[in-house]
């Protein structure tokens, strides 16, 4: 979103070429997930990814040794000395890639890292997980095969998942939102959406929530955040809808556009398991127990969805809570 | 396998977006592209240059860097294509490149005697170049066409409802990513496949007809 905010900037400033070269970097890391974002200018002021953060993590509970002889997977990951997990490096708030230190951090890179480092007891942040980049297409195939040990990625609990991989958690609860330009006054609501040009991101499930809640809406899947927020920018769809949390992030940074209205669904996010190993469930799901309990996943969510989501850390979900975890 | 079943249709209603956004590509390649090759074989050099200078710089940028481009870069300065006719040009203008050099390579490759002989029987330059020379540019002809059939997946990036981009939205509701690739391969094959049969067939039926045949 701000990489297409400052291509408009771009182009009225300095021509086409500049606008050019600005896009195609946008291209590049729509391409493959494997380049940096530029985290947005505001954010990345916010956003702890300091010393601070890495004291939230280090902080984090330490697994007893019985809990770890336990489960072969945990085993693994000790032997391992690392996590590797399957996520982005391009998701605000949840886990983006600094493009001047290339630390990951957010909520779900903190989740992982407080795993790797539950399991390991090392204290090195930067190196406590190896982040294999995973899309929606990619998940459960790398859960199935063994490339990744978790996958930790606004991965969203749902049945027809739960048959290829196991999910621990929920870990977070959140729900899509509605954004549309500053000046749009017309739509308010998911009702408001009918016969409308709707976009989403080819990532996620909200999608699926648009086609049950509103069928007659036209859907248009774009690969990244920043094409949904441009297309609405040039009013190329009407509306894009998306995760509460990201939205009111682009939001926060780019005043072209709104959010309007609560979310319309519930998207319990899981911890992306391997199905039936090593007890790994078991041991994730005592992990987020623990850190439910002793105040660390509040710290998390405050370091990071916090600096954009104004109020207290709210009550972590109940962990099975929903139907397929 | 029932994610395939159940949704054949919207699956093949994507192919037909994948069939068209190709042909369509590919026949603006061809007209764009030749004419491009006659600028370039041509002897005059201001369209020389324009030539080479398309040629270097279509050939030379990512398709999809040029999907975004086109679709998130021009509304900027007040141009709104659809996102079909976005693929569907890009795939064209990206395709013009290729055709323009392999059009050039089979008028290069055709042994300068040839030409010398077609002209000593006093056939224009017309005839020339239909009848002896583009036969003998065919086969490369049929390359292109299969790299842009496969190529307008990238389409699926800038959110165009074809084979692939819907193939991602079943997978997103199914998770059964293994089995809907394999069955938009398999389509991906047969497209690829049917283009290269039909450009054998066509090279055949030329070749008889003008008794050049390679």
């Amino acid at each position: 979103m701000t990489a297409t905010t400052r291509t408009s900037t771009a182009l009225r400033r300095s021509g086409p070429i500049a606008a050019a070269a600005v896009l195609v970097s946008v291209a590049l890391t729509a391409c493959g997930g494997g380049g940096s974002t530029p985290a947005p200018p505001g954010a990345s002021g916010k956003t702890t990814s300091g010393s601070s953060y890495d004291a939230i993590i280090t902080g984090g509970p330490k697994a007893a040794a019985s809990a770890i002889s336990a489960s072969s997977w945990a085993q693994n990951v000790q032997k391992q000395g690392y996590i590797r997990r399957g996520g982005t490096d391009t998701g605000p708030l949840f886990s983006l890639k600094d493009p001047t230190t290339g630390k990951v951090t957010g909520f779900d890179a903190g989740l992982s890292q407080m795993l790797a480092h539950y399991i390991t007891g090392k204290t090195d942040v930067a190196n406590l997980e190896k982040l294999t980049i995973t899309t929606v297409d990619t998940r459960e195939t790398l859960l199935q095969n063994g490339s990744v040990d978790t996958v930790i990625a606004t991965y969203t609990i749902t049945p027809a998942r739960a048959q290829k991989v196991d999910f621990a958690g929920p870990y977070y609860e959140s729900g899509d939102a509605i954004m549309v330009k500053a000046d749009n006054n017309d739509i308010k609501t998911i009702d408001d959406l009918k016969g409308k040009n709707v976009a989403t991101e080819s990532n996620s499930t909200a999608a699926l929530a648009l086609k049950q809640k509103v069928p007659d809406a036209k859907v248009t899947l774009f690969q990244t955040d920043e094409e949904c927020v441009a297309a609405v920018q040039q009013g190329r769809v009407d509306a894009y809808v998306l995760d509460q949390g990201i939205l009111i992030s682009d939001a926060s940074t780019n005043k072209a556009v709104k959010v309007v209205g609560q979310p319309f669904t519930q998207e319990p996010y899981g911890i992306g398991l391997p199905k039936d190993q090593g007890g790994a469930k078991q041991f994730v799901n005592d992990f987020l127990q623990k850190i439910y309990a002793d105040g660390s996943w509040a710290k998390l969510w405050k370091a990071t969805i916090g600096t954009i989501v104004k109020g207290d850390a709210p009550k972590p979900p109940t962990i099975g809570s929903a139907p397929g975890s | 396998m029932h994610v395939v079943t159940d949704n054949f249709g919207y699956i093949l209603g994507g192919f037909l977006v994948t069939v068209e956004l190709t042909v369509l590509g590919y026949v603006g390649a061809l007209v764009l592209g030749t004419v491009l090759a006659v600028f370039r074989v041509g002897p005059i050099t201001p369209l020389r240059v324009v030539g080479t200078v398309y040629v270097e710089f279509f050939r030379n940028i990512p398709l999809l860097a040029l999907l975004i481009l086109f679709v998130f870069g021009l509304p900027d300065v007040g141009l709104t294509f659809s996102l079909f006719s976005s693929a569907a040009i890009c795939l064209a203008l990206t395709g013009a490149a290729y055709v323009c050099e392999s059009v050039r390579s089979g008028i290069n490759a055709v042994p300068v005697g040839q030409a010398e002989a077609a002209r000593a029987i006093g056939l224009p330059f017309s005839k020339v170049l239909t009848v002896v020379v583009l036969p003998q540019a065919l086969p490369p002809l049929v390359n292109v066409f299969i790299g842009m059939a496969l190529g307008s997946s990238l389409a699926a990036a800038v959110g165009v409802a074809e084979l692939t981009n819907r193939t991602q939205q079943l997978n997103l509701q199914y998770a059964e990513a293994v089995a809907t690739f394999l069955v938009a391969g398999a389509f991906y094959v047969a497209m690829a496949f049917l283009g290269a049969g039909g450009g054998r067939w066509l090279e055949n039926r030329i070749g008889r007809r003008v008794g050049a045949r390679r």
